[in-house]
């Protein structure tokens, strides 16, 4: 990993009626080194019927990712998150490195740090493991060829010390132990 | 002495005094004194306006009354403008609606620090198994863990995978598998085995 080698997770999920949202930076082996979260954000009805239906894209790109990416004091060298609404914003507020990653069906390709592109415009194969299947990357739009090269780096040299997607299961088991109120 | 000899007596020449018996005379036209006056309605066509305007929290109410031109008699008649105002002011309180705002953030390091890691059992995606465990019996494998930097594992047995705790401050980096398994023929409990 480079000398800054930290991965950030942001997870924002919810409905329109509750949202929440968490940035988590580990180290190289997934220990947590910052992690900050919003309360849960539960809006009124009324400010639902005036922002329409584009309400939940609004709460989670100006209201949570905002706020957490404000809150959050380690910069990791790349975002990552699981939700495509967030992505672009994630971007252009951290002007840090982002993509979304997700487990993929797809056969092992040749050697780790491989990188395949697919059909989908943005969205490439990225072999990170020596083994399992490559993850399914994608790309905020305008993303540079030596942007994905260095994300695929990242990735690859994270690989070897930690499960790049372990982060988000334990995310959200922390959300919900904080939610039930037990401390 | 009747009246004719009365009046013969205070007039000195003669005087014929006839008697009247028949009053002829045409009787003289009488009219009515009860005037006929013609009257006009003057119940005038009136437009009115209303309208509500919310300004500030004060509503005023203008209501404005006009009465059009109306003619009797062919004489065109002008009747005054009558323009009435009337103001309600009324305390109508405002309420300022807070929208949805930017979400307290919480800074939580400490308290997922003491989340452990839980890794699944990654065994089937294996591509080839260490040389030294050729001949045991591999129940599973999780990894890649830093194994300097453990504090504890715990294997969550209902669901198959491995919970880990590292150390807090812990720089250490080299990271393994570790494998659960099972030496064959000896029948001997499952063991834990670093690769």
């Amino acid at each position: 990993m480079a000398a800054n080698n930290t991965l950030g997770y942001i997870i924002i999920d919810g409905s329109e009626a509750l949202i929440r949202g968490a940035a988590l930076v580990t180290d190289a082996k997934g220990f947590p080194v910052d992690f900050v979260r919003t309360e849960p954000l539960r809006p009124d009805q009324l400010s639902r019927i005036l922002y329409g239906e584009s309400f939940g894209k609004y709460a989670k790109e100006k209201l949570v990712l905002e706020s957490l990416l404000d809150a959050v004091e380690t910069d990791p060298q790349l975002w990552i998150c699981n939700d495509p609404d967030i992505l672009a914003p994630l971007r252009a507020n951290s002007r840090i490195k982002s993509v979304l990653l997700e487990e993929s069906p797809h056969v092992p390709l040749d050697a780790a740090g491989h990188i395949e592109t697919t059909a989908d415009l943005g969205v490439f194969l990225i072999q990170a493991n020596t083994n399992g299947a490559p993850f399914r990357a994608e790309f905020p739009g305008g993303v540079k060829p030596d942007e994905i090269q260095q994300t695929a780096a990242i990735l690859t040299e994270a690989a070897q010390t930690m499960n790049i997607l372990e982060p988000f299961a334990r995310v959200e088991k922390a959300l919900n132990f904080l939610a039930s109120g037990v401390r | 002495m009747g009246l004719r000899d009365f009046l013969a007596g205070l007039i000195p020449r003669h005087v014929d005094v006839y008697t009247i018996d028949d009053f002829s005379i045409e009787a003289p036209e009488t009219v009515s004194m009860i005037k006929r006056v013609e009257t006009v309605r003057m119940k005038p066509e009136i437009s009115c306006e209303a309208s509500k305007i919310y300004d500030a929290g004060e509503i005023t109410e203008r209501l404005k009354a006009r009465a059009v031109n109306v003619k009797i008699s062919g004489k065109k008649v002008t009747s005054k403008t009558y323009r009435i105002k009337r103001y309600v002011k009324e305390d109508v309180k405002t309420h300022r609606h807070k929208l949805a705002g930017k979400p307290k953030v919480s800074n939580m390091t400490k308290q997922i620090q003491a989340v452990p890691l839980e890794l699944s059992n990654v065994i089937k995606s294996m591509k080839k198994r260490p040389d030294s465990l050729r001949n045991e019996a591999v129940l599973a494998c999780y990894g890649p863990i830093v194994e300097g930097g453990v504090l504890k594992l715990a294997l969550n047995k209902q669901r198959g995978t491995l919970l880990v705790w590292y150390k807090p401050g812990s720089r250490q980096l080299k990271a393994k598998y570790v494998y659960l398994i099972r030496r064959l023929g000896l029948g001997g409990k499952p063991e834990w085995r670093w690769e």
